[in-house]
């Protein structure tokens, strides 16, 4: 089998292959976030309605993560379907993320913290399978949170 | 002047004293209860002597120096730390309902090889310095006992605010 000769010098095709490669750097900005949380994700909760229900309650939210920069922690915003937002921290170990917030509630509503755990994939740009810890406001000697606690899951898109 | 034609205008005047007194400025005020501003001193204790979780997490119980603040929705909190560290603060977010709040910290954790964790705290003012409550770890540590499936550690906490 005989290959046919390039046009191309050697030189301009590394040329070619290094400013082909800037250029998906550029345009996908998730290239250089790696496995880190930082950036702005889109995020699909799902926890039980509260607190001990067969129900389920879907939270489309939108997640703006700030850089931790040196610190272990950083702090982020999350933007729920009808605008509101709410502050958040979280914590990131290699891919394991935690990611904690408070549920925006109207007065006289079921409220509850939650704790999400998942694991930052795929080069950064997705989180599947996450759980969620779901601490609700109602007391529950019963519960060795002492209070009723919930499971949920969630997932995540890199949206920038 | 007849009884009634005395007795009634009185009647009316003190109920609306009363309720000029019960809608003033200073009344409403005395109920909004904040964690911002100054810093809290709070002080966590064992519940039934359980000074360790089941899988052998604690944090101990020193006393912690935590600052609040808001801005419309964003409630953020920290916990200095510079025993550790000037660097080392550990972040939260705080809501609040009436009297009641709920915090939320994320554990600082210097050793990626050990098991980290979350912060829950549940309390109420006593009055406008002073606060109480429960606080629960839950730790990045499977236990199936646990109704989370999550390592859980639960402690009572009472707390100062100082200017």
């Amino acid at each position: 089998m005989s290959m046919k000769p390039s046009p191309f010098s050697k030189p301009t095709r590394v040329a070619v292959i290094l400013v082909g490669l800037l250029g998906a750097l550029v345009i996908s900005p998730s290239a250089l976030a790696g496995k880190k949380l930082q950036g702005r994700w889109h995020l699909t909760i799902t926890i039980p309605e509260p607190p001990i229900s067969d129900k389920t309650r879907i939270l489309l939210v939108t997640m703006d993560v700030s850089p931790r920069g040196d610190s272990l922690q950083g702090r982020l915003t999350i933007t729920n379907e009808v605008g509101r937002t709410v502050g958040g921290v979280w914590r990131q170990v290699g891919k394991k993320v935690s990611i904690a917030y408070e549920l925006p509630c109207t007065p006289g509503e079921q409220c509850a913290s939650l704790v999400l755990l998942g694991k930052v994939k795929e080069g950064g740009v997705k989180i599947k399978n996450g759980n969620v810890i779901v601490m609700w406001d109602t007391p529950n000697e019963q519960n060795h949170a002492l209070y009723d606690t919930s499971n949920g899951s969630f997932s995540g898109e890199r949206l920038e | 002047m007849s009884n009634r034609a005395i007795l009634f205008p009185l009647a009316a005047a003190i109920v609306l004293a009363a309720g000029m007194m019960t809608h003033s400025p200073k009344a409403a005020a005395q109920t909004q209860f904040t964690l911002a501003g100054g810093t809290w001193i709070i002080l966590s204790s064992p519940i039934d002597n359980e000074v360790v979780s089941r899988m052998g997490n604690t944090l101990g119980f020193p006393e912690r120096h935590m600052v609040f603040s808001e801005d419309g929705d964003l409630r953020l909190g920290r916990v200095d730390r510079e025993d550790a560290g000037p660097n080392v603060k550990p972040l939260g977010v705080w809501r609040i309902d009436g009297n009641r709040f709920s915090a939320t910290f994320q554990l600082w954790c210097e050793d990626a090889s050990q098991p980290c964790g979350s912060i829950i705290m549940r309390g109420e003012f006593t009055r406008e310095d002073r606060v109480r409550g429960t606080m629960t770890a839950f730790w990045d540590e499977p236990d199936e006992t646990r109704p989370t499936g999550y390592d859980t550690w639960p402690m009572t906490f009472r707390g100062d605010r100082v200017p």
